[in-house]
């Protein structure tokens, strides 16, 4: 017994490892210099500012992730480490913190981002040092870095599908759209496909209005006045494309109430819109508001069931400061992120980017929201099922049509 | 024989007039359990039976399209269940009844939903037994009077008990009449249409003008043309006080954000950062007194705004003189530390918030009285969650000004603020001056997120939207006055108003910044300024 002592053991482990290693994996190790045994993840979720409510429980839904494959036995024989950061809904600092991790943490992967334009502040740092960030949020499309990968949908397969639902028979046969947006990348380039593919459909540009507040902006009296105006015009049915962010959609839809209107007047289709806006509001006047997006907490199937639980028991073992009884589609994006990666990284039998890289092709990954996620070699975009949801009383969306199967994602919009 | 014969006839003809209503009810449930299409049917009928049907069968329909809006029916393989006041039923033959595990509750789309939303007024108008409730039918249907049966209004008219209601009910039904072959009903239509002049009764009066009977009846153009010149004043006189109402509303906004700062700035030069932290600690404690009274005292809940008044005003202002005492008493003659100080205050306190709440919104009440709007004229809608804002402000002002003008304590805060030194000289305790003027100015705070919680989002985060407007506000309007701090405050909420339709929202910030630093190029002491010797 007394040959066995601690440097004994740790030269024959280190030594072992070592051989289990060696054929494949040798370079990577003394290229990404880790510390044997555990391989690093990044989070670049804010804490604070105006995205901290909503964006602030992505960081807990990736630890959570890398928590259940640590337990089933981590990734290539390494235990996943999660990083995580608070970029205070400061766009440059996404990018500063994100070089931080890729260079000096050495993270093998970022998660993060939830606005276009902390993704555009991020993109060149991933770019230059070739990293890869997983994107969990639908967003506008017109981008395909291959050091991006998307996991959320393009307007194709997001956008568009509501939109055509709310202005055929079955929806409300909309003829008529005010667009209401923050004023940055993502809603201005949502707006322009959106006027594009109006055009393509012959609406004459008399049919839409356009209007931009700053980030955070909260006062919307006078714009909802706007469109009470151009609601009774006349010359058809009339919607709201709603793409705020932030703090400002719960205020909007607190004044769209008390001036009266009600979803059948004059429907909200919400970009942005998730559960956890609606938390704190009377949603009673609101019922019938539409979001579109790629889970809803009230998908059926057993994967949610199983996800729902996950959280809930989460939030209360680790005591996290959300609630646990909301999920929201950028959390299930973000798991489902953490899962593609491990995937592709034990496909590849390696963290090194470009081998991660070439595993996507052909990945599927049972998404909570019940269809299976996949992705091809083509690009880094994952196919995504389609939901459109129906605000109720009890601050949350009910399902009221979903796709059938998980459509194929089309990165550059031809209406732009 | 004959007797017989006729009995038997009329026992058929009961039988089978029963067996045809009951038909027709299971019919319906049917329908309410089937695809979209079928949910329309089924709307469409339950409209029907609020015009045409018998009373029985109004009583029958109206629980079920109102738990059909709320989506409280369950259809299940033995029919449908609705929840109503009185428990859960089976929906054809209300007998008490749960509906089985498998159930599922049909979903209304957007479409199906505007049919059941007018089905479930028209019933409510013509079977509920609460004024209120009927009221609120009326004015529902009033929207879309035109598309609905003619029948409808003229029997909910016959029935009505209330004269008031009635004579509404007449009005919205001759309104309706638009379209109607009757010249005559036209132009009543139009005289009534004329009364609620907004952009609505615009857009079906103006395509009129190309209507034949326009060209043809000399009358019926007058009419058309008295009613569009009437109603467009009405939009009119609608937009100015939409403005003024809009303008004024933010200008409380700024007012209740920037007055504490005022007092603080005024009497001590120190900026003080965590204000708009102040502001949603005041929010917070709302919340608290909300949550205390719910568990508490449930019958107070709805009051909970003015409850709290006294405590969110106590607590900020606890905070103040605590801040105070225990850190910008060493650094008065350090401005920039001070500003550092506060600053390092404030993102302690958002965090120490953040670490206890949580960062989600706080769910608030929302009492009847911060409810929903009332239309005045035009497209002009009194909201009241706004008005409670600028009441509150109004009170808030008064208090303040009365407190700096009629009081000791305000006398010693003029003194001071006028020339520190001197004051001193004369024997005013300006350090306790100062801890009470800062305590007040850290209440008024309090207050500003009280006011602020019926219609803005209360986070952690809240705060920050508020510093610059409301340092904005004080430097305008002349450091450390009250009359400058309402008058640049409705200035530049005025504004912010005008300019926002004509060039949007992002442009109006940009432009009411520069309109601030060309007027302190012009006036850098700010609107009104103090007479008398600083520092």
């Amino acid at each position: 017994m007394s040959r066995f002592t601690r440097r004994s053991f740790l030269q024959t482990t280190g030594l072992a490892a070592a051989a289990l290693t060696s054929p494949l994996g040798a370079p990577s190790i003394i290229r990404s210099a880790q510390a044997a045994g555990t391989v690093k993840l990044g989070c670049l979720f804010s804490s604070s500012g105006t995205m901290a409510n909503i964006e602030g429980r992505l960081n807990h839904v990736v630890r959570m992730a890398a928590d259940e494959i640590n337990a089933k036995g981590g990734v290539n024989g390494r235990t996943i480490e999660v990083a995580v950061s608070d970029p205070a809904s400061d766009w440059p600092l996404y990018a500063q913190i994100g070089k931080q991790m890729l260079e000096q943490d050495k993270v093998a992967a970022l998660f993060g981002c939830w606005t276009s334009v902390s993704r555009k502040s991020v993109l060149p740092v991933v770019e230059q040092a070739n990293g890869l960030l997983f994107y969990p949020l639908h967003f506008e499309g017109d981008e395909n870095s291959k050091n991006v990968v998307y996991v959320n949908s393009p307007p194709a397969s997001s956008v568009l599908p509501a939109v055509d639902y709310l202005m055929s028979e079955d929806g409300v046969s909309a003829k008529r759209f005010f667009m209401l947006g923050s004023d940055y990348v993502w809603p201005r380039t949502i707006n322009k496909q959106l006027k594009g593919y109006w055009k393509s459909k012959g609406i004459p540009e008399s049919a839409w209005k356009e209007e931009y507040v700053p980030l955070g902006f909260s006062n919307f009296q006078t714009l909802v006045n706007q469109i009470r105006a151009f609601a009774d015009q006349g010359g058809g049915k009339p919607i709201v494309v709603l793409t705020v962010v932030g703090s400002s959609i719960p205020d909007f839809l607190r004044e769209f109430a008390n001036q009266g209107i009600k979803a059948t007047d004059v429907p909200v289709l919400g970009l942005d819109m998730v559960e956890a806006d609606l938390e704190g509001l009377n949603t009673e006047p609101l019922v019938g508001h539409l979001n579109c997006w790629a889970y809803l907490q009230n998908a059926k199937g057993a994967a949610n069931a199983k996800f729902l639980k996950q959280w809930a028991d989460y939030v209360k073992t680790k005591n996290v400061p959300f609630k646990a009884d909301v999920a929201i589609d950028p959390m299930v994006s973000a798991y489902d992120a953490v899962h593609l990666w491990a995937m592709a990284a034990a496909k590849a039998n390696s963290f090194d980017v470009p081998e991660v890289r070439k595993a996507f092709a052909g990945l599927s990954f049972d998404c909570p929201s019940g269809y299976k996620i996949q992705m091809t070699g083509e690009n880094n975009y994952a196919s995504r099922g389609v939901f459109i949801g129906s605000v109720n009383e009890k601050q949350g969306f009910d399902v009221l049509w979903q796709s059938k199967d998980a459509p194929k994602p089309v990165p550059f919009s031809p209406y732009s | 024989m004959r007797r017989l014969f006729l009995i038997l006839l009329f026992l058929s003809a009961a039988v089978g007039s029963s067996t045809a209503a009951e038909l027709h009810r299971a019919e319906l449930i049917d329908r309410l359990c089937g695809d979209a299409a079928a949910l329309g049917e089924a709307g469409r009928s339950l409209m029907g039976v609020a015009a045409e049907g018998s009373a029985a069968d109004r009583a029958w329909a109206a629980p079920i399209a109102r738990a059909m809006m709320d989506r409280k029916l369950t259809c299940d393989g033995a029919g449908a269940v609705a929840m109503t006041a009185d428990g859960s039923r089976d929906a054809l033959s209300g007998a008490p009844r749960t509906a089985a595990e498998s159930g599922r509750s049909p979903l209304l789309s957007l479409k199906n939903r505007s049919v059941f939303e007018m089905a479930d007024a028209a019933l409510a108008l013509r079977s509920s037994s609460d004024l209120g409730r009927r009221a609120a039918a009326l004015r529902t249907l009033e929207r879309h009077a035109v598309t609905l049966p003619e029948l409808l209004f003229e029997s909910a008219a016959a029935e009505e008990s209330d004269p008031v209601l009635r004579a509404q009910i007449t009005a919205v039904a001759e309104a309706a009449a638009l379209n109607s072959a009757d010249p005559a009903k036209r132009i009543a239509a139009l005289q009534r249409i004329a009364a609620t002049p907004d952009r609505r009764a615009l857009a079906k009066v103006g395509p009129l003008t190309k209507d034949p009977a326009y060209a043809a009846d000399p009358a019926f153009k007058g009419a058309v043309d008295a009613t569009v010149r009437k109603i467009e004043r009405g939009i009119r006189i609608g937009d100015v006080l939409a403005t003024l109402y809009n303008g004024l509303s933010f200008a409380s906004i700024l007012f209740m954000a920037a007055i504490g700062l005022a007092v603080i700035f005024g009497l001590m030069g120190v900026i003080n950062l965590a204000q708009g932290e102040l502001i949603m600690i005041g929010a917070y404690a709302t919340w608290l007194v909300q949550e205390a009274l719910q568990r508490f005292a449930p019958a107070l809940t709805e009051y909970y705004l003015i409850i709290a008044a006294p405590v969110a005003f106590l607590v900020t202002a606890t905070i103040g003189i605590a801040l105070e005492a225990v850190l910008l008493r060493h650094l008065y003659r350090r401005p920039l530390m001070s500003l550092l100080a506060t600053w390092a205050v404030s993102l302690f306190l958002i965090n120490i918030v953040r670490v206890t709440f949580g960062t989600q919104n706080l769910n608030f009440v929302t009492p009847f009285y911060v409810t929903g709007g009332v239309p005045v004229i035009g497209d002009f809608i009194f909201t009241w969650n706004r008005m409670f804002a600028i009441a509150f402000a109004a009170v808030t002002l008064g208090l303040t000004w009365s407190l700096i003008r009629l009081t000791p304590l305000g006398l010693n805060i003029r003194a001071v603020t006028q020339n520190r030194t001197m004051a001193g000289c004369i024997g005013i305790p300006v350090r306790r001056v100062d801890m009470l003027a800062f305590g007040l100015g850290s209440g008024l705070a309090g207050l500003a997120g009280l006011a602020l919680a019926p219609i803005y989002s209360v986070n952690p985060q809240m705060g920050q939207n508020f510093i610059i407007d409301s340092f904005m506000v004080v430097v305008l309007g002349g450091v450390g006055t009250i009359v400058g701090t309402v008058v640049a405050a409705l200035g530049i909420g005025q504004v912010n108003v005008l300019i926002e339709p004509l060039w949007g929202a992002v442009a109006a910030k940009v432009i009411v910044l520069l309109m601030i630093i060309a007027f302190l190029q012009w006036r850098p002491e700010g609107l009104f300024a103090i007479k008398g010797r600083r520092k």
